[in-house]
């Protein structure tokens, strides 16, 4: 009998506590942010999309060659010994077009390791986390900052060139023959 | 009254007592969609969330957006339901709760029928509900929804006996059982209501006090259960029976089912209030009064109807957002061992003080 | 016509129809669905009458409990719907000349009775008042004898049900 009525006691009682903390909370603010107009600041090495700043980048494929899953993908022209590409911030000499500078970012795993073997740290990770496209084609970054005609400029110079060194090597002939005509070539 | 207003309107019998018994339906639609919008905001508020903000001003369309989506659905009956019981069962529920609302008054001017036996009628009706919950379980031919009928069928069967008795409490009391004239036998202040001992006289009224507190909770508790709420339901359970009765029901039948429950609440809660907390009655008097006039007051008495309802409907949701689930066994012991032989010793000391 | 014939008739028709139904359906869940409609119809009658209060004790005790058990029983039980169910028909020259016989009876009673035919008897104002006076002070005993009846009746289901 005691237990009878100590069980009606137990229960009205826990009922009114758990009342009382369920109406509390009724009052303490929401901890819900609403999202698309309120967003947490990101840590500071956060790794969320690449971001390639093209006034630093020498083009020297180092971030290619790094990448696990051959997200990037560069393309080279090599200068005129007559044009000046400029210097990158931190004081390198620049010698290259980069004519093709695509970062499908679709296929990127965000390894960051692409970040470290760069030499001019022109290639980093930002906190920007929102581009979610309609097509996939729409993820494939590119980064270049040269238009179309200006990359068929450089490139139509680029073979300029090596025709006439070509032709220069071909004309006097004499001192060396059996050097072959390719190897300049070979750095692109 | 407004039938007779609408007699004289219309000289018809037969359209006025139509559009008599249509106005609760306007009472209880609107109704529906603000307790949707209630719970959801309650619910997220005491879980520390904000609960729907996209649609309209903190949400507040969003109960109109979900009707739209449920009217747009697919009415989808299964290929191996009973196709008549399916199909008629969301009607036999939603009439059940609504013919209860032909006895409750919502103000002076204003009562479905002044029914003499008005409570008796609403515990009567109620059964209709539990005839369409069984039907829907059975027309689904599904086990899930199945055991939830039956559950649910055990549950209102069993909790109508604690209801009764707070019921016939309350004739012992006051000798009527007619809602409206409960309502404006407690009248003038809230110190008349039922719960603070109604109009006895003398040392009566506040022997009574202790007893009318034990079986608000006792009627609170059933009706609570009646209405298959949290932590009663077990009938709905969603981590064991996906949705109970209503699993396979979509589109606007499932609609009808939610708003035959809403509607539920909202009677239960408006039985509390009529039987306890004076009905329409306001606690303080009436502005209509002081003013002189005379139109203001049945406003005034459906404001405080709606807000004592709406009251007992959020102490409803709190309640649910408080406590867990109850076992099945837990259910019926609460029931047989202690509310049914609370109320009947509330009962016993009740009539001893009435008639001393 | 009035309201009040209208009404009438369509409860009849109510409750003749579910009866039939409830008579001739081979499904024995449509036989419980279809009993629910003929309680209702006749508690729609005792409302008609002026007997609210039977009108709502039959809703109660009919719809609200003997029907429901009747549907959890036949819920619970396994496989019910799918058993044959003889409908056909036996021992009709018997059966019908009972049935003649009990029509005749019923039929002539109707006729021959003195029905009191008092449409504007006013019904008493407060029934529940009037049942339970009459109750507690005419038929105190018998009222009593039930109770204690319906007591035994208890007891004894449970000491079954304990075994």
């Amino acid at each position: 009998m005691t237990t009878y009525f100590k069980n009606i006691y137990t229960a009205l009682y826990t009922l009114f506590v758990g009342m009382k903390i369920t109406f509390k909370h009724l009052f303490v603010p929401s901890v819900t942010i609403q999202y698309p107009e309120v967003k947490l600041p990101m840590a500071d090495r956060i790794r969320n999309r690449l971001y390639v700043n093209m006034d630093d980048c020498i083009g020297c494929d180092q971030c290619a060659r790094a990448c696990p899953v051959s997200c990037i993908s560069i393309e080279t022209v090599k200068s005129m010994p007559t044009e000046d590409l400029g210097k990158t911030s931190q004081g390198k000499k620049k010698a290259l077009w980069v004519t093709k500078f695509d970062i499908d970012i679709a296929k990127c795993c965000f390894c960051q390791l692409c970040v470290f073997p760069c030499p001019t740290e022109c290639i980093y990770m930002t906190d920007a986390y929102e581009f979610s496209e309609f097509e996939r084609s729409g993820l494939n970054y590119s980064f270049v900052t040269l238009n179309a005609d200006e990359i068929a400029e450089k490139k139509s110079n680029f073979a300029k060139m090596e025709a006439e060194k070509a032709a220069a090597k071909a004309a006097p002939k004499p001192p060396k023959a059996e050097e072959p005509a390719s190897k300049p070539a070979g750095d692109a | 009254m407004i039938y007779d207003f609408l007699l004289q309107l219309t000289g018809n019998a037969a359209i006025s007592s139509l559009i008599n018994s249509i106005i609760p339906l306007t009472f209880i639609i609107p109704f529906a969609l603000f307790a949707v919008y209630l719970e959801r905001k309650v619910s997220a508020h005491m879980q520390d969330r904000l609960g729907p903000m996209r649609v309209g001003w903190h949400g507040w369309l969003q109960s109109f957006a979900d009707i739209l989506k449920l009217l747009q659905k697919e009415d989808i009956v299964t290929a191996d339901a009973d196709k008549k019981l399916f199909n008629f069962a969301p009607v036999l529920v939603f009439a059940g709760s609504y013919a209860a609302f032909a006895a409750i008054p919502f103000s002076s001017a204003y009562i479905g029928t002044n029914l003499d036996l008005g409570l008796l009628y609403i515990v009567a009706v109620t059964s209709l509900v539990v005839a369409g919950i069984l039907m829907a379980g059975w027309g689904s031919n599904n086990k899930y929804s199945l055991l939830g009928a039956v559950r649910s069928a055990a549950q209102i069967v069993s909790y109508e006996i604690p209801t009764t008795l707070v019921i016939v409490t309350v004739i012992v009391m006051t000798g009527t059982l007619n809602l409206h004239k409960l309502s404006t036998d407690q009248t003038s202040s809230f110190y008349n209501w039922l719960i603070f001992g109604g109009y006895a006289a003398g040392w009566h009224k506040f022997a009574l006090i202790p007893s009318m507190f034990v079986g608000f909770l006792v009627i609170f508790i059933s009706t609570l259960a009646e209405v298959n709420r949290t932590p009663f339901d077990i009938p709905e359970a969603e981590s064991e029976l996906v949705a109970g009765y209503h699993t396979e029901y979509s589109g606007m039948k499932f609609a009808m089912f939610f708003l035959a429950e809403y509607a539920n609440m909202f009677a239960v809660s408006a039985i509390v209030a009529t039987i306890f907390f004076g009905g329409f009655q306001s606690p303080f008097g009436y502005l209509g009064n002081t003013l002189g006039i005379s139109w203001l007051r049945p406003i005034e008495e459906f404001f405080w109807f709606a807000s004592k309802g709406i009251f007992f409907v959020f102490v409803q949701m709190w309640l649910r957002w408080t406590l867990p689930r109850l076992r099945v066994d837990q259910l019926m012991a609460m029931c047989w061992k202690y509310l049914i032989p609370i109320a009947v010793v509330n009962l016993i000391i009740v009539a001893l003080i009435m008639v001393l | 016509m009035t309201y009040y014939t209208v009404s009438f008739y369509l409860f009849a028709a109510i409750i003749l129809l579910s009866a039939y139904f409830v008579v001739t359906t081979k499904n024995v869940i449509y036989a419980a669905f279809n009993l629910l409609l003929t309680f209702f119809g006749v508690a729609g009658f005792y409302a008609l009458l002026g007997a609210d209060f039977i009108a709502i004790v039959q809703l109660i005790v009919y719809v609200g409990g003997i029907l429901i058990l009747l549907l959890f029983g036949v819920m619970l039980t396994n496989k019910i719907t799918d058993t044959e169910i003889k409908t056909g028909a036996f021992q009709v020259l018997p059966a019908s000349i009972i049935v003649g016989m009990f029509s005749g009876v019923l039929i002539a009673s109707m006729t021959n009775n003195r029905w009191i035919v008092s449409a504007n008897t006013p019904v008493a104002a407060d029934t529940l008042r009037t049942i339970g006076n009459i109750l507690m002070n005419q038929y105190i005993l018998i009222f009593e004898v039930l109770g204690v009846l319906l007591l035994i009746a208890l007891i004894g289901a449970a000491s079954i049900a304990r075994k």
